[in-house]
């Protein structure tokens, strides 16, 4: 138990300097542009005027000096609060990229689970037919989708599906009008609409699934147990259910942290291609509106909960392999 | 090539050059280890099909010229359009015809040239975006597994912070808000900084296991410095792991070029043409809605083609090299 806590308070330290780091790097990137952000940003942009450039120098402390600066961006990094857009000029920052959140959370949520568990499936029936024609075709086949640039895909399955067969929707979250809602009518609404997005994201990210999945299963077939096993009389199946699978998970939970980080940034271009009304759709629209704050708030919302994501997988990791412990402690 | 086996005195110049004979043997040993290598590759028909995909576009792009003059003889062109060559008006969105196989775009511009010129700077920032990352991730990789300790603990979460962030979000950040516009080397500086983290922790893992090896500590107990080590043991040990590895980021260097143009931080497609950025042009000219398919589809195609087969070669080598760490 004294190990468990000494493995989770490290996990817990190091979660917490990656996250001061990342406030630090904020902090740096944003002051980095040419001249003050502010004249940089109204000279690029018309939808500014002189009144508005008063308030947000004040909003944001610029004419302070730099540690002035660091404090109030640390308050506000604390309080998640970025001060109000430069576009819709009354709604504060972190509101407009909630509010664009719970979009991205059902379309990566939607696709992080098939991903896995197709890539997973897939993973598993090719190494138990290892070079076998399932095997050598899927692989294939995923790691063709995986040299896809996302957009170019999301862009071909519009062209083919929503232009030319007519099946799907080619934008949007939902039809205009529609609310969120537990009614039939919405959920079907928001699920007709998920269709492509859901499937170009989960398509370009499956090959890392399945390559891990078949390499780690190929690795655990290869050890003794496996031997053992097979020669007190189990079938090939019930071995690769009860004993190779399960072994070959860690590697799952691991890659599945890391690739978060990932599948954002395929679920950006993604929402970008579909209008979907995503974080990503609203990061791209906040660079070209140069909104600021906005584009803050969400680099900072994201990277915090992928942090979050990858400490929680830390965890779950160490529960199911106690030998992490002794490694890192 | 047995000039080993011949007398010294009667070569005089190879001396002058200085081979001498420890250098030869490594050689011959370097020489015997590539063809070793090159016997395991060959055998892997997914590194071989990658390796003929790559070379069909190396060719393309060095020979883009010769290329686009034996079409414009086959198709019977008035002359080979080079990528800035404009067509005269009415010629700019056209679908394509006899004259242009694949259409013109918006400007005039024949798409094919452009498709086939296009393979020399994406290719380019290709590899120079992940002769960045390597160097960053090797270095980092190295140093941090070298020291160990604390320095190790600051060099791994820096790294860590380039692992967590979401690759596309701080891409998109840094060329905002980088100075001056959108140019072919701020993009291969952005990727090139984005592409290293997951290099150093697999090369830092490696260094790790080398240090603990004999053969260090054998250099080390009769006096080699540090800079010694890493660079005639640790190195060449790190080595095979990097160039597989760095064969799977032009991959990415690439995927990311693309993308980057595709939101409008590219290279303009004004000054060069990429793949990426003509997919940008494709984008901004409404070709879908235009129904000019070709624009949209060639550029991808050949990304997803060159991307594919760098993949191939990685996982090839991958396997070679490094039939252990798959499991990452």
């Amino acid at each position: 138990m004294n190990r468990t806590a000494k493995f989770i308070l490290k996990s817990v330290a190091n979660s917490l300097i990656t996250i001061i780091l990342v406030i630090l790097l904020n902090f740096v990137l944003f002051r980095m542009m040419p001249g003050d952000p502010i004249n940089f940003m109204i000279s690029n942009n018309p939808k500014f005027g002189d009144e508005l450039k008063e308030r947000l120098i004040d909003d944001f402390d610029l004419n302070a000096p730099l540690h002035v600066q660091f404090i109030t961006y640390i308050k506000s990094c604390l309080t998640l609060n970025f001060g109000n857009s430069f576009i819709e000029r009354n709604t504060p920052a972190m509101d407009i990229v909630m509010d664009n959140m719970k979009w991205t959370l059902i379309l990566t949520g939607t696709s992080s689970v098939l991903m896995i568990v197709i890539g997973m499936a897939i993973g598993i029936i090719g190494a138990a037919k290892r070079g076998g024609k399932f095997d050598s075709s899927t692989l294939t086949f995923s790691l063709f989708f995986y040299a896809m640039p996302t957009f170019w895909l999301a862009m071909m399955l519009i062209a083919i599906f929503a232009k030319y067969l007519e099946w799907f929707p080619a934008s949007r979250a939902m039809t205009i009008g529609a609310t969120l809602g537990t009614s039939w009518g919405a959920i079907s609404d928001l699920l007709y609409h998920l269709v492509l997005p859901a499937a170009s994201l989960t398509l370009v990210s499956i090959a890392a699934f399945v390559l891990i999945m078949r390499g780690a299963l190929t690795d655990v077939m290869t050890e003794e147990y496996i031997t053992t096993a097979r020669a007190k009389g189990l079938s090939k199946s019930k071995v690769l259910k009860n004993h190779a699978v399960p072994n070959a998970m860690l590697p799952m939970v691991s890659l599945i942290a890391i690739s978060l980080a990932f599948i954002v940034g395929g679920a950006f271009q993604t929402e970008w291609v579909f209008s979907y009304p995503g974080i990503g759709w609203k990061t791209i629209t906040a660079t070209y509106d140069m909104d600021y704050p906005v584009l803050q708030a969400a680099f900072f919302i994201i990277t915090l909960a992928v942090i979050v994501a990858n400490f929680i997988a830390d965890i779950l990791l160490m529960y199911l392999d106690p030998r992490i412990k002794t490694e890192v402690g | 090539m047995n000039d080993a086996k011949q007398p010294q005195s009667e070569r005089p110049c190879r001396k002058v050059v200085g081979l001498s004979e420890t250098h030869r043997e490594k050689l011959s040993l370097l020489r015997k280890r590539a063809v070793k290598t090159w016997r395991i590759y060959s055998k892997n028909r997914f590194g071989m099909v990658g390796l003929a995909i790559l070379l069909g576009f190396v060719v393309m792009a060095v020979f883009a010229d010769q290329i686009m003059y034996i079409l414009h003889i086959i198709g019977g062109w008035d002359f080979a359009y080079g990528p800035f060559d404009k067509v005269e008006y009415p010629g700019a969105g056209t679908p394509p015809s006899s004259e242009h196989w694949l259409g013109t775009d918006q400007w005039g511009f024949d798409l094919l040239s452009r498709v086939i010129y296009g393979s020399r700077v994406t290719l380019i920032i290709g590899f120079v975006a992940t002769l960045v990352s390597m160097v960053l991730g090797a270095g980092v990789g190295i140093l941090g597994g070298f020291w160990g300790g604390w320095k190790d603990a600051v060099l791994m979460r820096i790294t860590d912070v380039f692992l967590v962030i979401p690759w596309l979000v701080l891409m998109i950040v840094l060329a905002f808000v980088l100075p001056g516009g959108p140019s072919v080397w701020k993009v291969v500086f952005v990727i090139g900084i984005t592409g290293w983290s997951s290099t150093a922790r697999i090369v830092r893992a490696q260094v790790f296991s080398v240090k603990e090896r004999a053969f260090v500590e054998r250099a080390r107990a009769i006096g080699a410095g540090d800079m010694h080590i890493v660079r005639k043991h640790v190195f060449p040990n790190v080595f095979p792991l990097v160039f597989a590895n760095a064969i799977l980021t032009v991959a990415l260097s690439i995927l990311s070029e693309s993308t980057l143009s595709f939101i409008g931080l590219g290279p303009q497609s004004i000054n060069v043409v990429t793949w990426g950025n003509m997919l940008e042009d494709a984008i901004n000219a409404s070709a879908m809605q235009n129904e000019l398919y070709w624009w949209i589809v060639m550029p991808g195609a050949c990304i997803v083609l060159v991307v594919l087969g760098f993949t191939f070669m990685g996982h090839a080598l991958d396997d070679i090299f490094n039939p252990k760490l798959r499991k990452r």
